[in-house]
């Protein structure tokens, strides 16, 4: 029996398999230590991150390096609401909701030009959000930070996360699967051949774009609240867009799996591996940046699609 | 209020903001012109040219740090050397990936970037780092002017000037321009592009170690220095037009001025806030740069 007959058979398992799956993950905080808590809670971060990076960068092509200006600014929304007496839950929305904006404001001028554009305006992005939190010191604290009033909620945290993990997942889902996502990859192929054929490209960039600021600013809301304290320095770093990046180009761009996948991986071996190593860990990732764009552009679950037939859809 | 903000302006100060933003100005130009270089040859935006700037001022910090060398002589030091690792990484690296999509060639200089961060990091740590060696100011009737940014301002015009007069008088100069016009053509008339895709990029990368060794003399030198030079370089490119060399001048002088004219009404520390507002006006409201460039 080849390996391709094989993937397939495991295929009528992916459903029930993920269902299985996901219960383990909703009953998991019962008995599993505070420890362990943190740490799944951290991977559906992450898988979070990856996903909307996934959306505007893997999709369509426009390569965001700035992608943590979102997180942060979600964690400076929900910081101040929370310091301010509203419930986290709402707060972290209301960052998400803050993150959107954002993105209209920068994706407006910058989405209607090519790549190039684009994405130096995202790196410029972080830094200026970064010199903001530090320069309007009567809301954000300035360079002390602020203190979110303590409160003990990583179970909560923990499902919050997940949800919005899932939640990412089940849109890239969706997209992919519809005409909307057809749109975005023929863009990401070819943008004049799009716009040819009635695309509206800049329309269709700009959802996009705004999709995939969401996710990011409720989980940065989120872990705003499970820090309990926040600075500039800590939730606009760049090494977290660097790190969404790898996670996505890894696994697999433009897939529903692949950063999830990519997550996973990167993040076990980032807890096992790589923390042992914490001067060399740019290095390590620049050098699979390089790898990956060289000689496995597709990441793992791209060849895997290539080389087995797999469907699209994976 | 805050401290440091200025309700009156007087013609003395501003006449001297508009000087120090032209001083400023001719350097990013000088660093500039590299990006743009590679931008238009080859069409690949090179996130990696301000941590190759940041290896152009470790050099020289090197060199006066152990041996004492004046920092502008290492110029003959730095530019040399920073244009073969140029050489190198477009020979292994970016060649691979002139024509792939933009996606490619963005991640990959990307991560060059930070792979160079860090070995800078890895090399030197991240403490912060200082040549001392011009200090104090040139004082002209009202006016000071730090000693060392006038040189680097002479210093980055003079290499503007020779970068001009080669792209503008020698064969490898015209061959260079050629190719950004048109790589087809260029190819049919017999020129070498590969070979001009790698010296392109050694003297782009030249061009922003001549900008790290000359900074290094006025700022703090810290492995991430590099990354508000990519920025920058962009803006200045933006603001000319892109593949307009020329305009990569007059961008630089004018980002010089703008940031100096911010800095007197705000706080030095937004100067990459005013910097960003300005790329997002331009690319709003023309895109095509103030001299009108190659359309995007």
């Amino acid at each position: 029996m080849t390996l391709a007959t094989e993937l397939q058979r495991w295929g009528r398992w992916f459903l029930p398999g993920l269902a299985v799956l996901l219960v383990i993950l909703a009953l998991f905080p019962i008995w599993a230590t505070g420890y362990g808590v943190r740490v799944m809670l951290q991977l559906f971060m992450w898988i979070a991150l990856a996903q909307s990076w996934n959306l505007i960068s893997g999709l369509t092509g426009y390569v965001s390096f700035g992608h943590v200006a979102f997180f942060g600014m979600g964690a400076y929304t929900t910081g101040i609401l929370v310091t301010r007496g509203m419930p986290w839950p709402l707060a972290a929305l209301a960052g998400g909701a803050m993150a959107v904006v954002l993105a209209f404001v920068i994706g407006w001028p910058c989405l209607r030009l090519k790549g190039p554009y684009f994405a130096i305006a995202m790196l410029g992005l972080n830094e200026v959000l970064r010199v903001a939190a530090s320069y309007f010191e009567g809301l954000t604290g300035g360079g002390l930070g602020l203190s979110l009033p303590t409160l003990d909620a990583s179970v909560r945290i923990y499902y919050a996360m997940g949800l919005v993990a899932l939640a990412v997942t089940g849109l890239t889902h969706a997209i992919v699967t519809s005409r909307f996502g057809l749109r975005l990859m023929t863009i990401r192929e070819d943008e004049v051949a799009a716009e040819a054929m009635g695309i509206d490209t800049f329309r269709y960039k700009i959802y996009a774009f705004l999709l995939s600021a969401v996710a990011p600013g409720i989980v940065g809301g989120l872990a705003a609240r499970d820090m309990g304290y926040i600075e500039p320095i800590s939730v606009f770093p760049l090494l977290t867009t660097i790190t969404m990046i790898v996670m996505v180009l890894f696994g697999g761009k433009g897939t529903i799996w692949g950063p999830v996948l990519g997550a996973v991986i990167l993040f076990t071996f980032q807890e096992l591996v790589w923390a042992h190593f914490p001067h060399a860990h740019q290095v390590l990732l620049g050098a699979i940046i390089i790898t990956v764009v060289l000689a496995m552009p597709r990441g793992i679950l791209g060849v895997l699609q290539q080389k087995y037939n797999l469907p699209r859809t994976v | 209020m805050r401290p440091g903000v200025i309700t009156h302006v007087t013609p003395i100060m501003l006449g001297q903001v508009i000087v120090s933003g032209l001083l400023a100005g001719a350097l990013y130009a000088m660093v500039a012109l590299g990006l743009g270089l590679i931008f238009g040859v080859m069409r690949v935006l090179n996130v990696a040219h301000g941590p190759l700037l940041m290896l152009g001022a470790y050099i020289t910090y090197w060199l006066f740090s152990t041996v004492g060398l004046n920092p502008y002589l290492s110029l003959l030091v730095s530019m040399p050397l920073v244009f073969l690792i140029g050489v190198a990484l477009q020979h292994v690296l970016v060649r691979r990936v002139v024509d792939a999509p933009e996606l490619s060639s963005l991640l990959l200089t990307f991560g060059i970037s930070i792979a160079l961060v860090n070995l800078a990091q890895l090399a030197f740590t991240s403490d912060l780092r200082s040549v001392e060696f011009l200090t104090g100011s040139f004082l002209v009737g009202p006016f000071a002017f730090s000693k060392s940014r006038v040189i680097a301002c002479l210093f980055a015009a003079g290499i503007t000037t020779l970068a001009f007069l080669f792209l503008q008088k020698t064969r490898m100069g015209k061959a260079i321009r050629a190719v950004s016009q048109s790589r087809e053509v260029a190819q049919v008339c017999g020129i070498n592009v590969q070979r001009i895709h790698l010296f392109a990029f050694g003297l782009a990368s030249a061009l922003a170690a001549a900008g790290g060794t000359l900074v290094a003399v006025m700022v703090a030198i810290q492995p991430e220095m590099g990354a508000v030079y990519t920025f920058k370089s962009f803006l200045v490119i933006v603001l000319g037009g892109a593949g307009n060399y020329p305009g990569a001048l007059l961008g630089g002088l004018l980002l010089g001025l703008v940031e100096q004219l911010a800095s007197l009404f705000l706080t030095t520390q937004v100067n990459e806030a005013v910097a960003y507002v300005l790329l997002v006006l331009v690319l709003l409201l023309r895109p095509t740069g103030l001299l009108g460039g190659r359309s995007t």
